[in-house]
């Protein structure tokens, strides 16, 4: 448990003391999300703007004037709006998946990397981490398959008895089972992700190796960490759904505004906490004997001399 | 003993045994009993009386019956052909019901698979008519309706003797159902049965002819009013329920019991039984007098049962004040196997409601709004028994009306739907407009169910058409003209079985008003009513000179609202146009023609123009073009793109939360 928490704090100091990698990603989802609307947006202005009617969602929320908005056909397809979210979404992901190199890069670092170097890494490391996501999505894939296929049989059989809160609370239990596995895996490769960085290892399925020995014999201990911000980050979720919902006026855009937003950042940083925390616990533990082996370089010196 | 004596005792006897004699008519009857009513006199022209002794094997999931079904012949001509429906045969692959499920889906089913737990099936092992003999090898399946000769949902029996106009005939019919697991309202879900259309059922002489429609995917029933003694054998652990009232429940040697049932003046019997449920039970004052009501509940929703039964009250008052008494003793509400295909149906005396463990109580469709639905149609099905078959909308979508009625007056026409849930409003008629617009002009509400163009037509039309048409007739003829209206229709056609035109002749009869524009446009046709403010303009009347300054309030300028009717449903409408001083002007438009310009010379410029500012008319196909505000106001778009944005933010971030 303490080492727990000294995980949790020592993650918690990378991440703040490297908080513009959160401003940046931040910026970069807002932008991004605020690109994947611009279908949405041009439609609903074109058909709300002039229209008294557009005030049933101003003003409270009647769901009857959205829905009927959407299947307008003057709207555009579902599509069009869709597809730019979808888009941009994934622009997201492959940013995320770019400049992430330089992200652990800095965490490791005890100084304000340079730009330079921060790019340096991302190019360096770019096409290891794309099979690095690769495997993982794979990965992903198939866990989510498997278990989500064990799941549907065990809630077709649950639904068979009489007890008719078991198929919710069977679906419950197994989607926290399948949200486990797939932490577990974020663990393994955040720290397979770790080595390739800060060990420049250009072979990644050594990386991933190290990861998966790394993250079994101290399983319990990264799960935990990486458990732990994910209930924050719920929890932080679920009080901004409720102050949403009871404090920001239904007309008030800029308080919703600010309170979505709030939460989006927040769910941000709990992410880069995790990864901040995979990364101080690599340094922290598994660099150590990379260290020990300092004396046999500095013996190498001399003879160099 | 003298002889005289012997003689005066004789004579005693004979006396004694008279009112005896009277009682007992030679032939068979239809009875004239009153028990199950609170009225003293029978209340329908009573056609059948069935006696139907079933026992339920709950494992097998089912029923093996002899029926004697005693048919007046009213029809006022001999009879000697008798059609009777076999619904259960319908869930079979090659059945017209299932042949139209597949093809539309139904229910939420698209039938990818079948599943042979699906199966059901209504045999009758032997028919034998009492005068004639044994005629089960005369039984023939027909198809009236579409000619599948794989579908067995109707069997005909042709008598060598013809029953004459006023005669009586008896069917005595040993019958075996085999219950599916619940595709559609009727069936077995896991130890549970609600059964439904389960026994041989004669077809209805009406407009001289049968009329004994095939089973179909979407379509319902149609039967003649009579009387129903019912016993049903069910294992002892079952509880059970029924349509009309328990006259006995007894315990059998063998761990089985039997429930017997009365009921007069139904047209059907549906009867429910499961291990579980939990009885709640109420009684209502109505005007006729009290009401038992019995709710069955699931034992995961008692919570639900202080919603159940003052949904029941407040709708029984309603209706009872608005359209008229409910003259039957018992009201029986089935809270039927989670997950069932059975919620949400209607069987006289004796619904299905669909409540479920998480039922938020700003969600008033479940458990209030099927609840009050589906007790609404012990009016519109129940008493004025249509032909569902032929005339959907009129049980359906009257229904559907009322409930709108019902449920705005119980919360408000903004809530009745969603009230507050979640910061969300939506009332019934909000859904019934969504629910007929993108079927709008696909069919007329009086199409006959099975000929829509699909099932959301079909359910759009017959369910949301109908009841904005009402809602927006309403509005023409006046709210209190119109519940004296269906007030009149209900007290007029109650357990009699009324066509469109007694419907419609009534309102018009009631309101004093010719409606046949109306109804040709809006339940006979299929035109779309469609306005839209075109254009509005504010120009200054000295615009050509080169020193205007235009000031608020004192620069005079020339006003233009153009309106356009965009679809051919005809129909005066109001339109108002509001000027930036603040003052409205109300216009008038017969929409006669396809568009009208509206001109005025103030000094001030237009602010906004709304068709129908009162929002009388209820199925325009598109509300955002009704009104024009000159200067956009951008904040309700806003609202939905931040919405969206948070939507897509969120979704993009717990996707690269597991994969980056």
């Amino acid at each position: 448990m303490n080492e727990n928490k000294s995980l949790l704090s020592a993650g918690a100091g990378v991440a703040r003391r490297n908080l513009r990698y959160i401003i940046w990603f931040y910026l970069l989802s807002i932008l991004f999300a605020w690109s994947g609307a611009s279908g949405f947006a041009t439609h609903a202005h074109d058909m709300m703007d002039h229209s008294l009617y557009s005030d049933g969602v101003l003003h409270g929320f009647h769901p009857a004037v959205l829905i009927e908005m959407m299947n307008r056909p003057e709207f555009g397809p579902t599509k069009s709006t869709t597809m730019p979210a979808m888009s941009f979404g994934i622009l997201f992901l492959l940013v995320s998946l770019t400049f992430m190199p330089g992200v652990l890069l800095g965490y490791s670092s005890d100084h304000r990397i340079s730009r330079d170097e921060f790019f340096r890494a991302c190019g360096r490391n770019l096409w290891r981490f794309v099979r690095l996501f690769v495997m993982a999505a794979i990965l992903v894939g198939v866990t989510v398959g498997l278990l989500s296929m064990g799941l549907d049989a065990l809630a077709k059989a649950a639904d068979n008895t009489n007890y008719e809160r078991l198929p919710f609370f069977t679906n419950v239990a197994g989607w926290i089972i399948i949200l486990l596995a797939l932490t577990k895996i974020r663990v393994w490769f955040d720290l397979a992700a770790t080595d390739v960085v800060l060990s420049d290892q250009s072979a990644v399925r050594k990386s991933v190796a190290f990861g998966f020995r790394a993250m079994r014999k101290n399983w319990l201990r990264l799960l935990g960490t990486y458990v732990a911000i994910t209930l924050v980050a719920v929890a932080m979720l679920m009080v901004g759904i409720v102050l949403w919902n009871m404090i920001v006026p239904s007309s008030s855009i800029v308080g919703a505004f600010l309170v979505s937003q709030l939460m989006m950042l927040l769910l941000l940083a709990m992410r880069f906490w995790q990864r901040a925390a995979a990364v101080a616990f690599y340094v922290k533990e598994m660099a150590e004997p990379v260290l020990e082996m300092t004396p046999v370089s500095v013996v190498v010196a001399p003879v160099a001399l | 003993m003298s002889f005289i004596c012997k003689r005066l005792v004789w004579f005693c006897v004979f006396l004694g045994a008279l009112p005896a004699m009277a009682q007992t008519p030679a032939g068979p009857s239809i009875p004239t009993t009153t028990s199950a009513i609170n009225s003293p006199t029978p209340m329908s022209q009573r056609v059948v009386h069935y006696e139907i002794d079933a026992k339920y094997n709950a494992k097998a999931h089912t029923v093996d019956a002899d029926e004697t079904l005693t048919y007046h012949n009213l029809t006022g001509q001999p009879q000697d052909t008798f059609p009777f429906h076999l619904y259960l045969n319908a869930f079979q692959p090659t059945s017209t019901w299932l042949r139209e499920g597949k093809r539309e889906g139904t229910r939420n089913q698209d039938f990818d698979k079948w599943d042979p737990k699906s199966y059901g099936s209504s045999e009758i092992k032997s028919l034998e008519v009492i005068g004639q003999g044994d005629l089960t090898s005369q039984l023939q399946f027909i198809q009236p309706d579409d000619n599948n000769k794989d579908d067995h949902t109707v069997v005909q029996v042709h008598l060598p003797k013809p029953i004459p106009p006023d005669g009586y005939v008896q069917f005595k019919i040993k019958f075996h159902d085999q219950f599916p697991k619940t595709l559609e309202r009727t069936g077995w879900d896991r130890d549970s049965i609600v059964a439904g259309q389960w026994f041989p059922k004669v077809g209805v002489w009406w407009h001289g002819a049968w009329n004994c429609h095939q089973f179909h995917a979407y379509t319902e029933f149609f039967a003649d009013f009579g009387v129903y003694d019912v016993k049903i054998t069910v294992p002892q652990n079952e509880v059970v329920g029924a349509s009309g009232i328990e006259v006995s429940d007894v315990n059998n040697p063998d761990g089985t019991k039997t429930l017997s049932y009365h009921g007069d003046d139904i047209h059907d019997f549906a009867w429910t039984a499961s291990p579980h449920y939990k009885i709640v039970e109420d009684t209502f004052n109505g005007s006729m007098g009290p009401v038992k009501i019995r709710v069955m509940l699931q034992p995961g929703h008692m919570f639900l049962a202080d919603r159940h039964t003052r949904i029941v009250q407040q709708t029984m008052t309603r209706f009872d004040h608005w359209y008229g008494p409910y003259p039957y003793k018992t009201l029986t509400v089935v809270d039927p196997e989670p997950g069932a295909q059975t919620f949400g149906m209607e069987y006289p005396t004796f619904i299905t409601g669909g409540a479920g463990w998480f039922d938020p109580e700003g969600s008033v469709s479940e458990p209030e709004g099927v609840v009050e639905h589906e007790f609404g149609h012990q009016y519109w099905y129940g008493m004025v028994a249509t032909n569902e078959f032929e005339d959907a909308w009129m049980d359906e979508g009257i229904n559907q009306y009322t409930e709108a009625k019902v449920m705005d007056d119980i919360y408000t026409p903004s809530t009745s739907l969603f009230n507050h849930l979640w910061g969300m409003d939506a009332g019934e008629r909000d859904g019934d407009r969504l629910f007929m617009l993108p079927v709008a002009d696909l069919d007329p509400m009086t199409r006959k169910g099975w000929q829509f163009f699909d099932s959301d037509s079909y359910g759009g039309i017959t369910y949301g058409k109908t009841a904005v048409v009402l809602l927006t007739l309403e509005s023409i003829v006046g709210a209190d003209t119109m519940q004296r209206a269906m007030h009149t229709y209900f007290m007029r056609y109650r357990f009699t079985h009324p066509v469109p035109e007694d419907f419609l002749k009534t309102i018009e009869e009631v309101s004093g008003k010719d409606l046949r524009w109306y109804f040709n446009q809006a339940v006979y046709g299929t035109a779309v009513l469609d306005f839209r403010v075109h254009k509005v303009s504010s120009v200054a009347v000295d615009w050509y000179k080169d020193d205007l300054k235009e000031k608020k309030g004192e620069t005079a300028y020339l006003s233009n609202a153009w309106i356009q009717r965009k679809g051919d449903f005809v129909i005066p409408v109001d339109v108002e146009i509001k000027f930036d001083n603040g003052e409205k002007v109300r216009e008038h438009w017969d929409a006669q023609d396809r568009w009208v310009r509206y001109q005025y010379q103030k000094k001030a410029k237009i602010e906004s123009v709304e068709i129908d500012p009162d929002h009388k008319l209820q199925f325009d196909r598109n509300n955002f073009d009704n009104s024009y505000l000159v200067k956009a106001d951008a904040a309700p778009a806003n609202k939905l793109v931040h919405y969206w944005e948070f939507i897509s933010q969120f979704m993009t971030q717990v996707v690269t939360w597991f994969l980056v």
